[in-house]
């Protein structure tokens, strides 16, 4: 239950003195026209977190994500990414978004592209590496997703779980220092939660940091360092999963626990 | 309970399903409304396609080379033939036809070789199609240049002519189009509005009255000094016109693109123009090639209209031939000529794109 507090008078200046910090989000408050989606957000994570952040539909939980990487923008407070604060700027919105790698709930892959070159066309045009360079690093990718045998494949050719892997070799491809994470099983058969939730815990054992939206409570337990939960677009309570699944605070939590955990 | 242990052979499907017979009764006769249907057919067919043999080429006259050498109730293809050169090269100087003759082969060479897949260097071949070729087909064309005699414009016409303003308005339509849908998308307001305005202005105008314009108003604005040739700016009222179709056509496309996927190529740190030019645009223009190409048909066609402002294209110049006095009364035959030269090139092109969304279909649902 820690609601950090910590005041940074110029966000400016934070490049040095946050450099354990990956993500911080400071009185972030967004509108969709009228309808207040995101009430004075403070989060922090810092460098190797796993965040899982729950909550019922609606509560704003993919928004805040989306405001990271500017997907969505945020109206008032302070996002700052790597050191470096989200402002209107394409060219700094763009640099953040080259660390910050997003796993979509819809995959997304490029269908008119193969899977190599899903995984490629980024590396390739965003960081200029040669095609050599870049096909060798995705071919590793693929092979850790364990889907490198499909690699000349369309993404229309293979099963949801297998896209949502390719989704996130092509994002591992950009070598990102914090991986986001849309309720990456949500559109998945559930035959096929397994495979993408194996690769994710992979990835979390290897020191990635990681926010991820998921109603995946079981992953929440054996890789989360706290878990956070969102209700009409306010942080509620956020903690351990231990303590977060055994003892919830709010009443809140603990009436959504019961209903996605108690049938 | 096991049914069968032995496997059974396998056996040819009776002789009542396959065949000619088969087919003719399973599609043409199998039942009394599909029946008559095909008698029907049959009958029109019959009635439209004997007299239209008989008349183009059994009772036609192909060879001579005056009118006297028709003497047969059919078609006069002598009359064609007399033409002949003047419908592929409208005025251009009997002696100089060489050069037209060179570009044609240029540009029909580059053509196939664009269109063929096994040929090698695409990229290279496309580059000097719209850089090179252009200067060298303007050169030749044109002439003034390494003691080539100058052939003003005015004398250029025919099936030339034609494919010029054709090849020159798909070329300058698809880029100026797709500038102008991806401006009507834009956020920025300025953009978006003079994007907006430009479209409808050019859509909601007669393209007879815009090459009117281009030949006739234009010039009253310009400098006296400033004198553009014709041609050209008949070129560039054509290209603009048909730059706002292509537009919507385009914007079409690229309403059809789900929202993910250019988030997608946003969140790996592409710009505005990678993500659409190597994720959205790829998409778009390939789901929107039968659109393109109906828009480069209808522009095909329409160049015809360049007969108002004095330019002898393809038909212009079939129309001419048919008020000249020793060839009175073969207008059929004028007419039928130009309506074949054009379904071939407006076939092919549609053949073409049918083929190339066939092979660019990647099997990708959405």
């Amino acid at each position: 239950m820690t609601q950090a507090a910590t005041n940074i008078s110029d966000t400016s200046t934070s490049d040095t003195s946050t450099s354990d910090l990956m993500v911080e989000m400071r009185g972030v408050n967004k509108w969709y026209g009228d309808f207040h989606v995101l009430r004075d957000i403070d989060l922090e994570v810092k460098r190797g977190e796993r965040i899982v952040v729950c909550g019922p539909s609606g509560s704003g939980k993919s928004t805040l994500i989306r405001c990271i990487n500017h997907l969505e923008e945020h109206q008032q407070g302070d996002i700052v990414v790597g050191g470096v604060p989200l402002t209107q700027d394409v060219k700094r919105i763009e640099q953040i978004r080259r660390s910050v790698g997003m796993v979509f709930q819809h995959f997304n892959l490029f269908p008119h592209l193969t899977v190599l070159e899903n995984c490629c066309v980024a590396p390739m045009w965003v960081q200029k590496k040669s095609r050599r360079e870049a096909e060798e690093m995705a071919m590793q990718y693929l092979e850790r997703v364990r889907i490198a045998e499909q690699a000349l494949k369309y993404p229309g050719q293979l099963s949801g779980g297998q896209q949502q892997r390719v989704a996130i070799a092509r994002s591992l491809c950009m070598h990102p220092d914090v991986m986001l994470f849309d309720e990456p099983t949500s559109a998945l058969d559930p035959e096929m939660i397994k495979e993408v939730l194996d690769v994710m815990v992979e990835l979390a054992n290897e020191g990635m940091t990681m926010l991820c939206v998921t109603h995946e409570m079981g992953f929440a337990k054996t890789v989360a360092d706290r878990v956070i939960f969102m209700d009409q677009g306010q942080i509620i309570e956020e903690n351990a999963p231990e303590p977060f699944f055994n003892n919830p605070q709010s009443e809140r939590t603990q009436l959504f626990l019961s209903q996605i955990l108690g049938h | 309970m096991i049914h069968n242990q032995t496997i059974i052979k396998e056996r040819p499907a009776p002789s009542s399903s396959v065949g000619a017979v088969a087919w003719l009764r399973a599609n043409l006769f199998n039942g009394p409304i599909n029946t008559i249907f095909t008698l029907i057919g049959l009958y029109v067919l019959y009635f439209l396609v004997v007299p239209t043999v008989q008349w183009a080429f059994l009772n036609a006259d192909w060879i001579g080379t005056t009118r006297d050498d028709c003497s047969r109730e059919g078609a006069c293809w002598v009359f064609i033939n007399a033409r002949f050169t003047q419908f592929i090269y409208g005025l251009y100087p009997r002696e100089e036809i060489w050069r037209a003759n060179i570009v044609f082969a240029g540009f029909f060479t580059l053509i196939a070789w664009l269109a063929i897949p096994r040929l090698p260097f695409k990229r290279w071949v496309a580059v000097f199609a719209l850089v090179g070729f252009p200067i060298v087909a303007y050169v030749l064309l044109h002439g003034g240049y390494f003691d080539l005699p100058r052939v003003s414009t005015h004398r250029w016409g025919g099936l030339m002519l034609t494919l010029l303003l054709a090849t020159v308005g798909m070329v300058g339509a698809l880029p100026i189009g797709i500038v102008l849908a991806l401006g009507r998308r834009s956020d920025m307001p300025i953009v978006k509005s003079f994007c907006v305005v430009f479209i409808e202005f050019w859509r909601g105008v007669p393209l007879i009255t815009v090459l009117f314009m281009a030949s006739v108003m234009l010039p009253l604005f310009l400098p006296s000094e400033m004198n553009v040739d014709r041609l050209v700016r008949a070129l560039i009222g054509l290209t603009l016109f048909q730059s706002a179709y292509m537009a919507e056509v385009i914007r079409g496309g690229l309403q059809a693109i789900p929202k993910g996927q250019e988030e997608a190529a946003a969140a790996l740190g592409m710009t505005y123009w990678k993500r659409m030019g190597l994720i959205v645009l790829p998409q778009a223009l390939k789901m929107m090639i039968p659109g393109i190409v109906n828009t480069f048909i209808s522009l095909f066609k329409d160049t015809t209209l360049v007969m108002i402002i004095g330019l002898f294209d393809l038909l212009g110049i079939v129309q001419a031939a048919l008020a000249d006095s020793r060839w009175l009364g073969f207008s059929l035959e004028g007419y039928v000529f130009a309506a074949f030269m054009f379904w071939i090139f407006c076939f092919s092109m549609s053949r073409y794109s049918q083929y190339l969304e066939r092979k660019l279909h990647t099997g990708h649902k959405r």
